[in-house]
């Protein structure tokens, strides 16, 4: 350092540091990155987030093929980016005030939703996908959940029907009929069997609140009722929903239903693994991610059956959860990451593909009747054919409408709920108490 | 420009002011911004509309608030009253002449702190489970009794977080205590025992006034950080069943992260602040944190 002075040195090492340290905090107000030309053609890189690796499987085989197609008009590179459901909204809203950084297609749980309902994100961010879905409308299964004041944000990504799982040979062994007409009769064999050998037909969450009302909110909805109307109305007092929280409470008292604090997890795998669990009601998506990942010895004992009638009336299925995917408004790739999504969900291919890469049922009602889907076994199910019993399924499935408040309403219904499945309060009174708290708490 | 002079004199000002600067950056201005936040209301994007004091009016009637600083609190005192004699009292132990395996011993307290909160939550749900639950079947096997519902019933949920922050905190201390315990000479031990001292009236009479600072330090510090619990009850209970084992930290987690409102949330962080500033004053006046021995 012949010309160089020790001082000169700290001071130019030291503008350079501060030019360094003052770079990226200039660059965060600066803002507008995710500005530029939109891209109408060639390639395109969509910037996909997730929680399911099975959709980052599904999307980016279905990009793959579209570049592939001879008449594609995009050459798409999917760049996926998994992690928590929630992570990716609250990233997502951040991004979206930093005004750089969203990403192009996002992923958003149902149960998380009702985020993007609140203070007009969704409506910010998202893109409107009424006229995307215009041509197909009426074929859509489900897009209440995904909308907000009427306009659809997010395309459903399985319908999630709930059917009833059931162990084949413990069923023939304890001489219970497949085919029990109602729940008030399987409730009555269950209780039976539950004092014979200790097992049970079905399970309720104790934990935390989300599982405590989904299992709660999976029957009243195949009940007939529900949370909300589709004004956004609180329905949730009603006689059903005390009719089905007494069928529960009743049902965990006499051992019919096994009280479990996680739904899916190690304490309900026990349950499975030692046949002390022999029925569940649960979605179609847990054949994949519960029985054959957790008890996969168990393959070809199991099989799904539509769900016993309540006698008061209903459905014969039920649906819970859901992933419904947005696109980000006003993005140089937005028009490239709209047709990706439309190809991949609003085209029989698209459908196809999404249920062989993760077993995701089809959102579009025409398909339930299509030769592709209809011959479809499952090996796991004893090679029983899904579609006999999803068709049906689908065609006597109730509607979910979501709610910006919804958190709040599990929240106030969740303690109460789990006193009453304690034998400590009564439906009615846990029904009132719930919606008396929702009403005091859902201004704040 | 200014003169030699003057440069010389804002010279130690520039080599200082990266420090400034990020701590201005990085902890003033966000705290300013909270401040700013818990008196709008905002979901997060566009402008945060001015609502005064509303949020902190609100913040006070809201049940679910109690609920997670009465929680909160009993947290606290676990702590302060449980956990902190037990890491002492390990520490005693492991400082025990002629102990062997001391090494895996001191490895063994220590893990709980560096495996993954969620293969803890995982392994704890299944500890905790009713009917397949490790700690049910000792009770039955020890007992003959064991119906305990762990995390589903309020209490027990409650007590199940405790003794996880029990399991999960009390290695971690007892390095502290270990280390205070090293430097106390041996001759004060021998003095004791010469005036007739047994090994109670010794732990009573020499080694606890010489831990004075370090307990001062791990119980200002465990108050504090307990204050602002949130992994445990978050990933063992969610802060359920209902609202029994909600602490404030979660509380303000699912006000900003699941119902979006960072304004409200914002008001509880600021109250929470308070609280835990008086704690760690109150503690650090009954403790006497940094005054000499």
């Amino acid at each position: 350092m012949s010309d160089v002075t020790r001082r000169t040195f700290l001071r130019r090492t030291g503008l350079i540091g501060g030019g360094l340290l003052a770079a990226p905090v200039l660059g965060a107000c600066g803002g507008g990155a995710d500005g530029g030309p939109a891209v109408t053609s060639g390639a395109v890189t969509i910037n996909f987030w997730t929680h399911d690796p099975g959709y980052v499987k599904t999307f980016t085989e279905s990009a793959k093929r579209l570049s592939d197609a001879p008449n594609g008009a995009f050459d798409y590179t999917v760049k996926a980016t998994q992690a928590d459901s929630e992570a990716l909204v609250t990233k997502m809203i951040s991004q979206g005030a930093a005004g750089t950084g969203t990403p192009d297609m996002i992923g958003i749980v149902i149960s998380v939703f009702p985020r993007v309902m609140t203070g007009g994100i969704g409506k910010q961010l998202l893109l409107d996908l009424d006229s995307v879905v215009a041509p197909v409308k009426d074929d859509l299964l489900r897009t209440s959940p995904y909308s907000i004041d009427g306009k659809l944000y997010a395309l459903e990504s399985d319908t999630c029907l709930s059917v009833m799982y059931y162990r084949e040979d413990e069923f023939r062994k304890n001489d219970i009929p497949e085919d029990v007409g109602t729940w008030e009769e399987l409730a009555e064999i269950g209780a039976r069997l539950h004092k014979k050998t200790g097992q049970s037909l079905g399970t309720v969450a104790t934990g935390d609140n989300t599982s405590i009302t989904n299992a709660f909110l999976q029957l009243l909805l195949q009940r007939g009722g529900g949370y909300f109307d589709q004004s956004g109305n609180l329905i949730l007092d009603s006689p059903e929903a005390v009719e089905v929280l007494d069928f529960m409470a009743k049902g965990v008292a006499s051992g019919f239903l096994l009280s479990l604090p996680d739904p899916y997890g190690a304490p309900n795998t026990a349950a499975l693994k030692n046949d002390k669990l022999i029925a569940t009601v649960m979605p179609n998506w847990y054949n994949v991610y519960g029985l054959q990942t957790n008890v996969p010895e168990q393959k070809g004992k199991w099989r799904i059956r539509t769900l016993p009638r309540f006698a008061g009336g209903g459905h014969i299925a039920s649906n819970l959860g859901g992933t419904g995917f947005a696109v980000l408004k006003d993005k140089p790739n937005t028009a490239a990451a709209t047709e990706l999504l439309k190809q991949t969900y609003l085209t029989k291919e698209g459908q196809l593909l999404r249920f062989q890469q993760g077993g995701f049922l089809p959102t579009l009602k025409s398909l339930y009747q299509d030769k592709d889907f209809l011959d479809v076994e499952d090996a796991y199910l004893g090679g029983q054919r899904l579609f006999d019993v999803y068709t049906p399924a689908s065609e006597d499935s109730p509607v979910f409408y979501q709610h910006s408040q919804l958190n709040v309403l599990i929240e106030a219904l969740g303690g109460p709920m789990l006193e009453t499945l304690q034998g400590k309060k009564k439906p009615a009174e846990t029904i009132k108490e719930a919606v008396a708290a929702y009403n005091s708490k859902k201004g704040n | 420009m200014p003169s030699a002079a003057g440069r010389r004199a804002l010279a130690p000002y520039a080599f200082i002011s990266p420090f400034y600067l990020l701590y201005a950056l990085f902890l003033v201005v966000p705290i300013g911004i909270g401040g700013y936040l818990s008196l709008t209301e905002w979901a997060g994007l566009g402008t945060p509309l001015w609502v005064g004091l509303d949020n902190y009016t609100r913040l006070f009637g809201d049940g679910s608030f109690l609920t997670a600083v009465v929680n909160t609190m009993l947290y606290v005192l676990f702590s302060v009253c449980v956990v902190v004699p037990a890491a002492l009292l390990i520490a005693q132990g492991l400082n025990a002449r002629g102990l062997r395996g001391r090494d895996f011993f001191r490895l063994t307290f220590f893990m709980p702190v560096v495996l993954s909160p969620i293969i803890i939550a995982l392994v704890f749900t299944l500890f905790y489970d009713r009917e397949y639950g490790l700690f049910n079947a000792a009770l039955r096997g020890f007992f003959g009794w064991g119906g305990i519902d762990w995390l589903g019933e309020p209490s027990w949920a409650k007590v199940s977080v405790m003794l996880l922050v029990l399991w999960r905190w009390t290695g971690y201390l007892t390095i502290f205590f270990l280390a205070g315990l090293k430097n106390i000479p041996r001759e004060l031990y021998e003095a004791a025992s010469i005036d007739g001292a047994g090994r109670v009236h010794s732990f009573f009479n020499v080694t606890l006034p010489m831990l004075k600072p370090v307990t001062a330090f791990v119980a200002v510090t465990v108050m504090v950080g307990t204050a602002q619990i949130l992994e445990e009850p978050m990933l063992l209970t969610e802060g359920g069943p209902g609202e029994a084992t909600l602490s404030v930290a979660m509380f303000i987690y699912r006000e900003a992260f699941t119902r979006q409102q960072l304004g409200y949330a914002a008001a509880a962080g600021v109250v929470m602040f308070v609280i835990v500033f008086l704690i760690g004053r109150a503690a650090n006046a009954v403790f006497g944190v940094g005054r000499e021995r």
